[in-house]
């Protein structure tokens, strides 16, 4: 037992300690009084766990999580009122009512910035309040429907006290069980990423799209749990329970706790359902004060209680093993095959014509330097291949398929892979796990947690960052960033590589690093694009060089030639030397 | 009179990236210097810093004043003026209004100024009434220039005043700078085109990777 | 003349929301923030009115039109609080934060106005008296016609100072750049404050505005917010001119739906009708969509 004990971290110690003491307290020593107020709160970790997701994990503000509890709480509050189905059926169907709900309004929802994203949750909350208080017939208007059963399973029931309050805390932990394994390591690094830097998600064959509505529907099935288990607990559903009081609390609960993880949602629940019993004195100032509350922690303590708790995170090392997961397309694809084929390709924002019917192929193994003035076209062509932008004429195809319309997504599962002028680091994740997110999504069937590492550790040592896969992106020096970007394209394995300004700003050795792995990457067979007017940086690097300007390709073959063009003189260096 | 820029041993860094290294350097009343360097270099990073925009470490000062601790509204009261980059005028204000809204805030005073600027970029007086979004690039750049010049300042830091300008209109440019300078004021350019530094400063300055190398 | 009537009260609804979504409008340009107890400062407007008609004695048959600078001092000494608390120590963190604050601010409004006045509804005086005039034909109420003259004349002021003086040009340049509008010198708090407590008293005049006809309950901010907000998404994100127009048509929309059913139905369609819209167009109605390109 002591041996057990001691092979404990001292958190780990301090948790069990905690638990037995709330347990004990709850079973042997709390009033039945006592006893609701914890079910209450076993009810709320069940609403924060889902809230966290959204808010926390994905990042966006929904007001809508009050709206989902009282759909799971009006589904099980009719069911087992009006017709006496049994708990076993009306769970299911709160939880599943509430998903659905969110899977219908994700489509004009979920993809709002922001604010509208707020609002919209907002609206959707307040149009569900206006049915329940005024659908008299079905939901008994603003008194609510009587008479719903205790939970009953077979001869079981869970009626008050210690029978229900072990209940709610089982589903309780269950829920955590679930979140947990929604919430791997690796998927928490991805809702990282997401936050931090949105611009690589899609680039990197991620959809956040589908990211964020694996949130929300999360979010929706465990609120629309807790709001079942609400209306057992209460034996009554009224349209309080869709009010925005209950967001609110979730609301409160989740930024006082914390935004993520299980230890923050228990600390939310506990305290905001025992604080009005601690400052009964208030009166009716109490919801007063928990206003004060809320704005103060998220002005002193915005990562919330929990992270007082939390020691610093120290990410387990890569593991070592070699690297096996790489089978995928750079290695298949043989030197001097066509790998990108761009045609006849247009594009105007505005009065401004960016692209001017722009042909350009690209072979495996060779080094394109891509170059031109400021505003020639040269990133929008840049965000057309990777489908951030999208072509008003011409095509692209990419091996035998056409990518002219394909989203960013499927065209980095498709094989191509890019950098970003200003890098796009997640600050708070290691080298490591900023890697491993581009490695988790290639699409394949090897995407169990070891081939994924191993590929990141394969990609990191490429491009000679192993020395820091664990430091912390944001602590980085603006050389390695670019580098660590490298190694993220590269991690999803590639066939085409699309860099934009690699060089800028750093300083010539760095350069010549970047140059020293692009050469290597370039004779393993991969395509490489790169996008940059520094012509020292791409004399010693680019096997063919392309000029654009105002939109055209005015010049495209072997860099000597290129720049010894006239119209190349003129349109580039014409500017700096007159 | 005028007072001189003075920057002793500034260091810039964002999160931790360190843009500028113990940068020190002297824009004296009546010159033109210039900081000449590749895109990158930490031009830009330097005139954030001096105007307040970034922060930093070392010294600034302004003639006997020490502005280093200073917040950017209260630097700018002191006598700095700042022209960035991409000229960043106010789109949906007219270029009167552009002008006026830097002005001081006697409203008599202010209408002298607009004046004396529109005297100096002739250019944009038939324009006064149109919005700024609908100038030119090079007419931005002139509007930029007459709104800093509305505060009457002692130093004028311009970050890179010639980028996507035709040459022509960048003569212009360069002869406006030479006519603020005449008239007293530091100017401290950030420049990249090594071709219109040479041709206006009074003294350059090179700067690499962060770090100035006095030639 | 019903028609003619109809349309009468719904201009008066219209500039009472105007108002609110004008105000919202002036915080958010100032800061890029969505201010979220904005609906709480029109509540709070009309508690001020409230209480400031109890303090004047045998206060029966005052005209309410003598409270409006009352509840706007108030309301902007409001606004100040806001941006000093909810605002300020945070500007600099992710949108969502201040979101958070102002919620937090809300609650605090709404449940100290609970605890004060208690849940029930309450009612500010009239601007001008009660009843009707009769003119061309047309029975108009005098609150009515009370309401659209004070928004009018209190839009017209606000018009008048962001076109025409210093502090107006200043008021917009940071507005469209604050960092180049502290880089000219403008001193960028003031400005942030400035914006929150005009725009608050815009909503504290509309509480006082609303308040006879409509009553006042301390939880009527969450459905004042999103007015305000739905006017603004109508209107154009950011646009002063936008939030009166969509304010405008929020309002006939509920009246015109109101006077052939019911009034929680209006209400219902509203949010139906602004899901849809963002289903159609995400960035608004007449929002410039994004350009991508960098």
């Amino acid at each position: 037992m002591s041996a057990v004990l001691s092979s404990l971290t001292r958190r780990n110690r301090l948790t069990i300690v905690a638990v037995a003491a709330l347990a004990l307290y709850a079973l042997f020593f709390a009033s039945s009084y006592d006893q609701r107020i914890l079910t209450l709160a076993g009810i709320y970790v069940i609403m924060v766990l889902g809230y966290q997701f959204i808010f926390g994990h994905a990042g966006a503000l929904s007001l809508a999580q009050g709206a989902f509890f009282g759909v799971g709480a009006y589904v099980t509050g009719i069911l087992a009122s009006q017709y006496g189905t049994g708990f076993l059926l009306t769970f299911p169907l709160s939880i599943a009512g509430a998903s659905m709900l969110a899977l219908i309004v994700a489509v004009p929802v979920l993809r709002l910035a922001s604010h509208y994203f707020a609002l919209a949750t907002l609206a959707l909350s307040q149009l569900l309040l206006l049915i329940a208080v005024n659908w008299v017939s079905v939901t008994g208007g603003a008194n609510g429907l009587p008479g719903v059963p205790p939970i009953t399973i077979g001869d079981w029931q869970a009626t008050r006290g210690t029978s229900l309050l072990l209940f709610v805390w089982g589903i309780a932990v269950a829920a955590m069980l679930v979140a947990r394994w929604q919430l791997n390591p690796l998927r928490v690094a991805v809702f990282t990423v997401m936050r931090d830097a949105p611009l690589a998600v899609p680039a990197f064959g991620i959809d956040p799209g589908l990211l964020r509505l694996r949130a929300f529907v999360l979010s929706a099935a465990f609120g629309g749990a807790a709001g079942a288990l609400f209306v057992h607990t209460n034996r009554v559903v009224s349209p309080e329970t869709l009010g925005f009081g209950i967001m609110i609390t979730c609301l409160t609960m989740t930024v006082v706790g914390g935004r993520f993880g299980i230890l923050g949602a228990v600390i939310g629940a506990l305290l905001l359902t025992h604080l009005p019993e601690w400052f009964r004195g208030l009166d009716e100032y109490y919801l007063v004060a928990v206003g004060v509350l809320l704005l103060a922690m998220v002005v002193f303590a915005p990562d919330g209680l929990a992270s007082f708790f939390k020691q610093r995170r120290i990410p387990a090392s890569p593991p070592g093993h070699a690297a096996t997961g790489i089978e995928e397309n750079a290695t298949s694809v043989k030197t001097g095959v066509r790998v990108l084929e761009i045609s006849n390709l247009s594009k105007r924002y505005g009065g401004i014509q960016a692209l001017d019917r722009v042909d350009l192929s690209i072979n495996a193994g060779e080094i394109v330097g891509l170059i031109g003035p400021n505003g020639a076209g040269k990133t929008t062509l840049a965000n057309i291949i990777t489908g951030i932008a999208r072509a008003d004429s011409g095509s692209i195809g990419s091996a035998g398929f056409d990518l002219t319309t394909a989203t960013p997504t499927a065209i980095a599962r498709r094989g191509i892979a890019r950098t970003f002028q200003t890098p796009q680091l997640p600050d708070g994740l290691t080298v490591h796990e900023a890697v491993a997110t581009a490695a988790a999504n290639i699409g394949n069937t090897a995407n169990k947690a070891s081939s994924i590492s191993a590929r990141a550790t394969t990609a990191i040592a490429t491009c000679g960052l192993t020395r820091i896969a664990d430091a912390r992106c944001g602590t980085l020096p603006h050389g390695l960033r670019r580098r660590v970007e490298i190694a993220r394209a590269l991690a999803g394995a590639p066939h085409i590589l699309v860099l934009d300004e690699p060089a800028a700003g750093l300083a010539p050795p760095e350069q010549a690093e970047i140059a020293e792995i692009l050469r290597t990457l370039a004779a393993s067979g991969l395509a490489v694009l790169v996008i940059d007017h520094n012509i020292e940086f791409l004399r010693p690097l680019a096997t063919r060089l392309a000029c654009l300007d105002a939109g055209r390709l005015i010049a495209d073959g072997p860099l000597d030639e290129v720049l010894a063009d006239d119209t190349v003189q003129n349109a580039y260096f014409g500017l700096v030397q007159q | 009179m005028s007072a001189a820029l003075q920057i002793d041993k500034l260091t810039v860094r964002h999160g931790a990236v360190v843009a500028v290294t113990d940068a020190s350097l002297i824009a004296a009343p009546g010159a033109i210097t210039c900081l000449v360097g590749v895109n990158g270099a930490g031009k830009s990073s330097l005139l954030r810093a001096v105007v307040g925009l970034a922060s930093s470490e070392g010294n600034i000062s302004l003639g006997a004043q020490d502005i280093s601790r200073m917040s950017t509204e209260a630097r700018i009261r002191a006598g700095l003026a700042y022209v960035p980059e991409g000229r960043r005028v106010f789109p949906g204000l007219t270029v009167g209004e552009n002008l006026l809204v830097s002005g001081p805030s006697n409203a008599r005073a202010r209408r002298q100024r607009l004046d004396d600027a529109l005297d100096l970029f002739p250019h944009l007086k038939p324009r006064i009434h149109d919005r700024a979004w609908q100038l030119s690039g090079g007419q931005q750049q002139m509007l930029a220039i007459g709104r800093a010049l509305m505060a009457r300042p002692d130093v004028y830091l311009l970050d890179e005043p010639t980028l996507g300008l035709a040459p022509q209109i960048i003569d212009d440019v360069a002869a406006s700078l030479r006519q603020l300078s005449a008239s007293g004021a530091a100017i401290l350019v950030a420049e990249q085109n090594a071709g219109f530094a040479e041709r206006i400063a009074d003294e350059t300055i090179l700067i690499r990777t962060g770090r100035i190398s006095n030639p | 003349m019903l028609g003619a009537q109809l349309a009468l009260n719904a201009v008066a609804l219209g500039a009472a929301y105007a108002l609110v979504a004008i105000g919202f409008v002036l915080v958010l340009n100032a800061t890029t923030a969505v201010n979220f107890a904005h609906g709480e400062s029109v509540v709070a407007g009309g508690f001020a009115a409230v209480a400031l008609a109890m303090l004047v004695p045998a206060g029966s048959a005052i005209p309410g039109i003598i409270l409006l600078p009352g509840v706007l001092v108030l309301t902007a000494l409001l606004g100040l609080a806001i941006a000093a608390l909810a605002y300020l120590p945070i500007r600099n963190r992710p949108p969502v934060s201040v979101f958070v604050t102002t919620i937090a601010f809300g609650i605090i409004v709404t449940n100290g106005l609970n605890a004060a006045f208690g849940a029930a509804p309450r009612t500010a005086p009239a601007l001008l008296g009660t009843g009707t005039i009769e003119f061309l034909g047309v029975t108009a109420s005098r609150q009515s016609l009370a309401i659209i003259a004070t928004a009018a004349l209190l839009i017209g002021a606000l018009a008048f100072v962001l076109q025409r003086t210093q502090l107006g040009r200043q008021f917009r340049a940071c507005a469209q750049d604050p960092e180049m509008a502290r880089a000219l010198g403008i001193r960028l708090t003031r400005i942030t404050l400035l914006a929150f407590a005009l725009g608050t008293a815009f909503a504290g005049a509309a509480g006082l505005l609303l308040a006879h006809q409509f009553f006042v309950t301390p939880s009527d901010g969450a459905g004042l917010i999103l007015k305000a907000y739905i006017a603004v998404v109508i209107g154009g994100w950011g646009s002063l001119r936008g939030a009166a127009l969509g304010a405008m048509l929020i309002a006939f929309f509920e009246v015109g739906v109101a006077s052939v059913s019911s009034q929680p139905l209006a209400e219902g369609l509203l949010y139906v009708a602004v899901l849809l819209v963002l289903l159609v167009r995400p960035d608004g109605i007449f929002g410039e969509p994004q350009r991508l390109r960098a």
